[in-house]
């Protein structure tokens, strides 16, 4: 009898603490899900943003001969700047000789051979021009146009650049949403199959209730409500996770100088909040509606 | 009140555990089912509540075809009938009080009638005052009365057992008997599985013998052999 008792007090205290264990579990499993997915998310959209800055900053460089009069130059600038509706004269940008040869070396630091070419005397200097509209044809007739100005050395456009940045840009994107998905998958099916468990823990319970006359709803509810919370609490978990991690990033991009382009990176507090939401909602229905199927299973009495 | 018309049920490819059972039982009547193990008298039982449906045959509960009733009025059928294992079945982190109001909680009986009806039927079972213990600090028994008042406080037409004495020592098996006949003179059809002969000797009433799934005997004022 002794023995019985100790085995059954036993069994008491082991189901007791598997199902604390598993109700972690199944939140801690959610919480990184989830966070991995809302991180995702951000990724994208922090790619997002640089890539339409990167594209807003493509436009034309228009090459000035290196000996050209003061007069002629006068004529290019005024006729850029003729032209408003056009070109964003805000970003109408000249660098003269001594700046365009301190940016070639830049550009050209992994290039030796081309940057021996190249001298202060020689190097064109340049206007940045930026044109208001980000269609190609339109571009290419605009950078003709300047081709016949005097002094003018030549006009190079940035459709390679434009090429490179679309594909790229859509290859991140396609990228991380697949990524998201697929963490999103794996986060409904780690919730799904933790719930599983602990509702298995629980089938003595549930054969008492469907003998004594309870029906499938009354059964399926509390578990549903369960799952329902572990997901809700896991979503927030991982939601104040994102936030931590979303402010640790904003004041280290804050660090670099503006103008990098590296400010972009920095997410919308709105589209942060907005995953935060998609995320407590994902979390709650995952949750709800995989103990119900789980629970399900095991209403077959 | 049950009724078994050429009942048969195979589990697999083997032999039935059930073959061709028919017998009536009327209200108020106790009746024994009695034969070896995997005779199949826990399988009559487990189709009288429908965990089981025969292959062949109709079973009619309280004048209903119960193999015919929709899955949505199950729980219904078996809120009519009570339950009694072998094992006793009961919710080791709940107290006796709670395992015996958890029956009433499910089909959703209001607060005050758990309150009143609880402590009159664990008075009936013998098992006043000790409503706050828990099963692991009962003796089987004890344990067995708590699941015998479990299936009796929701006041059932039926009371189906499953080898109730089983597990409990003959004295114990005893204050069972005493108490399931008890509940049959308040007019609770009694349908209990047993290979206990003993009880079956005493009680004296109708006896039905199985023997590897057919009915073999099926006596009034019975006993076992």
């Amino acid at each position: 009898m002794i023995q019985r008792l100790s085995y059954a007090f036993r069994e008491t205290i082991a189901s007791f603490r598997r199902n604390m264990t598993l109700s972690v579990a199944a939140v801690i499993t959610s919480a990184v899900s989830l966070l991995l997915v809302g991180t995702t998310f951000l990724i994208q959209r922090a790619f997002d943003n640089l890539l339409t800055q990167w594209r807003g900053d493509v436009g034309m460089i228009v090459f000035v001969r290196p000996d050209v009069t003061p007069e002629a130059l006068g004529f290019i600038k005024q006729n850029l700047e003729s032209q408003p509706n056009v070109i964003d004269v805000k970003k109408l940008e000249y660098l003269d000789k001594t700046q365009s040869f301190a940016e070639a070396q830049r550009v050209f630091a992994g290039d030796p051979t081309t940057l021996s070419l190249l001298s202060i005397e020689t190097i064109p200097s340049q206007f940045k021009v930026v044109p208001k509209t980000t269609d190609p044809e339109l571009v290419r007739s605009l950078a003709n146009q300047y081709r016949t100005l005097p002094g003018v050395a030549g006009v190079s456009l940035a459709e390679d650049e434009f090429d490179v940045i679309s594909t790229l840009s859509g290859f991140v994107r396609t990228v991380t949403i697949g990524m998201s998905l697929v963490l999103l998958a794996v986060a409904v099916i780690l919730i799904w199959n933790t719930i599983r468990t602990a509702i298995f823990a629980r089938r003595r319970e549930i054969e008492v209730m469907k003998l004594v006359g309870a029906t499938d709803w009354f059964i399926r509810v509390p578990f549903i409500l369960e799952g329902l919370i572990q997901g809700l609490a896991g979503a927030l978990v991982s939601c104040a996770g994102l936030w931590g991690l979303n402010s640790a990033w904003t004041s280290g991009v804050a660090g670099f100088k503006s103008g990098t382009g590296v400010s972009a990176l920095v997410v919308p507090g709105s589209y942060v909040n907005g995953v935060m939401i998609a995320l407590l909602v994902i979390g709650a229905v995952a949750g709800g509606v995989g103990s119900g199927v789980a629970s399900s299973k095991f209403l077959d009495v | 009140m049950i009724r078994l018309e050429n009942v048969s049920k195979m589990y697999g490819s083997e032999l039935p555990a059930v073959r061709d059972a028919s017998f009536d039982v009327p209200k108020g009547e106790f009746v024994f089912l009695v034969g070896p193990s995997g005779s199949g008298k826990s399988t009559l039982l487990r189709l009288m509540n429908r965990q089981e449906r025969p292959e062949r045959g109709n079973v009619w509960v309280a004048g209903r075809n119960i193999n015919e009733m929709a899955n949505s009025q199950i729980p219904h059928l078996r809120r009519t009938m009570g339950n009694v294992f072998q094992d006793y079945k009961l919710l080791p982190n709940k107290t006796v009080f709670e395992n015996v109001a958890f029956a009433l909680e499910v089909i959703g009986k209001p607060k005050h009638v758990i309150g009143q009806q609880v402590p009159q039927v664990l008075d009936l079972v013998g098992l006043s005052g000790k409503e706050d213990r828990f099963p692991h600090q009962l003796s089987g028994g004890e344990q067995q009365r708590v699941s015998i008042a479990r299936a009796f406080v929701n006041r059932p037409l039926i009371l189906l057992a499953d080898e109730p004495t089983g597990n409990l020592d003959p004295a114990t098996g005893e204050g069972i008997m005493g108490l399931l006949d008890a509940i049959n003179r308040t007019g609770t059809t009694i349908v209990m599985a047993t290979h206990d002969h003993r009880v079956v000797n005493a009680m004296r009433r109708r006896v039905i013998q199985l023997d590897r799934g057919v009915i073999v005997r099926d006596q009034e004022r019975g006993v076992y052999e």
